[in-house]
């Protein structure tokens, strides 16, 4: 049978699928379903330094081939996540990837140095979609610049890998991913949702404002991954619209050395084993031993 | 908690915009509570997101709900004809709080649809509750035809049947004449629970059912939230945390 198992970042995976950010809660909610140690990695919920109560409902909005969503950054806090949950995973023996962000670049700082080392702790993904408050709420992650000097600093504080989780809505990805690169990114994340708008008819509302999910994502994160893995030589993790494993082949082929699903397991909430299983009897199909064989 | 694979044995109009559908489930759900809801794939490829659904009956393998058209989503569960088969998750949420103590008369108040997430709770409930429902008019009573034989008490807004106003003020009225406690549990649109929320003592116990917009039904998401008075946590998850709240915890 084909080994699934993947190097990333200095460390082996049992496979190379795991879940995007806050698209599986705290990670246990799916445990009634099946094992989340199935995956290669958990990646929680984007995590800040305080908690942070998030936007006010409603929070998803459908569109005819996928969804918005504006959840506004709702999380329990990086230190009440290593105490309530952080257990579950030692329990598990799971590796995790931290998704952190802040409003501020020492918020990112901070709560960058607040991570102990694990072995457990594969990454820390920098949500660099996060608007900065200092720089009058553009994001981190629209100028070089801007993610040079951010990843930076946080590299300075932590010896745990760093991956940057890029947005598309930047004029040339590619440059923003070299940036990353120079400043130290150990890896990249590509791509987060796509900022969108909806408007509800109904009420006439036009202030909806969230990101874009769903299997029309696939293209466009595909092109991402292709052209930043031409020019920077660090490992990316495939994200956007990957709704079966033919997508994750894809991902692979366009050159990701792993892939996080998100809003397929919220209208199948076996996608991701199903995905897992697809994986490896394409490769037994195909006679691969390896997913080198496929990656890009 | 599983994913079944389901066949539509009917899909029956009751009333117009009023749809009773039946399952037949791939396996028979052995524990749930009234309250519980599922997330339903509704079997046409233009709807994107599953939708959530009150268990309004259960047997087994046998699965209906009873559903109201409100948009897109609903028109097309109305097309689904026998025979279509898609895939059913539940149950999900936390239910109602049954195991009431004996001391307590249980009251029930539903408004129009709210109905489909009370009907097996009113099965349930061990004291035969009273029954407060309330609709636009005589047409909707049809919903009801199930559980008459229990002691209800009617509004319709149109004065067609019974009361004539709101299902809360024809609450009211009653409301003095209990001598022994009572434990409240509602199901219907937020004025309703707004209206309770001002005409009854918070020392009366009241579970209401919420709904929300709904991505995952599972807690994954955080989508679905409704706002508390937790301040450490105030947006509570619907599906994880609900549907079924304490009236007196919840912000309307």
């Amino acid at each position: 049978m084909a080994d699934l198992a993947v190097g990333l970042l200095g460390k082996v995976l049992k496979n190379p699928v795991m879940n995007a950010s806050g698209t599986m809660g705290y990670g246990v909610e799916i445990e009634p379903l099946w094992g989340i140690e199935k995956m290669g990695a958990y990646v929680t919920k984007g995590l800040s330094l305080k908690p942070h109560h998030g936007n006010p409902p409603p929070r998803v909005f459908e569109e005819k081939c996928g969804m918005i969503n504006s959840i506004g950054l709702h999380n329990i806090g990086i230190e009440a996540f290593f105490n309530v949950y952080m257990p579950f995973f030692k329990k598990k023996d799971l590796p995790v990837i931290i998704n952190f962000f802040g409003f501020s670049e020492d918020e990112y700082v901070e709560c960058a140095r607040y991570i102990k080392p694990h072995r457990l702790i594969l990454a820390l993904e920098a949500n660099l979609s996060c608007p900065n408050i200092k720089a009058g709420g553009i994001s981190f992650g629209k100028e070089p610049e801007s993610v040079y000097r951010l990843i930076k600093k946080i590299k300075s504080v932590t010896e745990i890998p760093v991956i940057a989780k890029l947005t598309p809505e930047v004029t040339d990805i590619v440059s923003i991913a070299i940036a990353a690169y120079e400043a130290g990114a150990d890896g990249l994340t590509l791509i987060n949702t796509v900022p969108a708008i909806h408007v509800d008819i109904e009420n006439r509302n036009i202030s909806i404002r969230g990101g874009l999910s769903g299997p029309l994502l696939k293209p466009i994160a595909l092109k991402a991954i292709r052209d930043c893995s031409e020019k920077v030589p660090i490992p990316i993790i495939g994200v956007g619209g990957i709704m079966d494993w033919e997508d994750c082949v894809a991902f692979f082929m366009a050159g990701a050395r792993a892939v996080q699903v998100g809003t397929a397991t919220f209208l199948d909430p076996y996608a991701i084993p199903k995905i897992i299983d697809g994986l490896r009897n394409y490769m037994d199909k195909k006679g691969y031993s390896s997913i080198n064989n496929i990656i890009g | 908690m599983n994913d079944f694979e389901a066949e539509v044995i009917r899909n029956e109009q009751i009333i117009k915009d009023f749809f009773i559908i039946e399952f037949s489930l791939s396996k028979p759900i052995e524990a749930f509570e009234p309250g519980q809801f599922v997330m339903i794939k509704i079997p046409d490829q233009r709807v994107f997101l599953r939708r959530p659904f009150s268990i309004y009956d259960l047997h087994g393998d046998s699965l209906s709900i009873l559903y109201k058209i409100k948009g897109e989503g609903t028109r097309l569960l109305s097309k689904a004809w026998k025979g279509v088969k898609t895939q059913i998750l539940g149950p999900l949420g936390r239910g109602f709080n049954i195991n009431i103590p004996d001391t307590c008369k249980p009251v029930v108040i539903a408004g129009g649809i709210g109905i489909a997430g009370v009907s097996l709770l009113i099965k349930k409930l061990k004291n035969i509750p009273d029954i407060f429902y309330g609709c636009t008019e005589e047409m909707e009573l049809r919903l009801i035809d199930h559980i008459k034989s229990k002691p209800v008490f009617f509004a319709t807004m149109d004065g067609s049947y019974g009361f004539k106003g709101d299902v809360i003020t024809l609450f009211e009225r009653h409301f003095q004449g209990y001598n022994s406690p009572i434990y409240v549990f509602a199901c219907g649109p937020l004025a309703m629970y707004k209206s309770l929320k001002e005409k009854i003592p918070e020392s009366i116990h009241c579970e209401v059912l919420l709904e929300e917009r709904m991505a995952c039904g599972l807690g994954l998401c955080f989508g679905c939230v409704k706002k508390t008075i937790d301040e450490k946590e105030p947006y509570k998850r619907v599906c994880k945390e609900g549907p079924v709240f304490d009236l007196w915890q919840i912000l309307l």
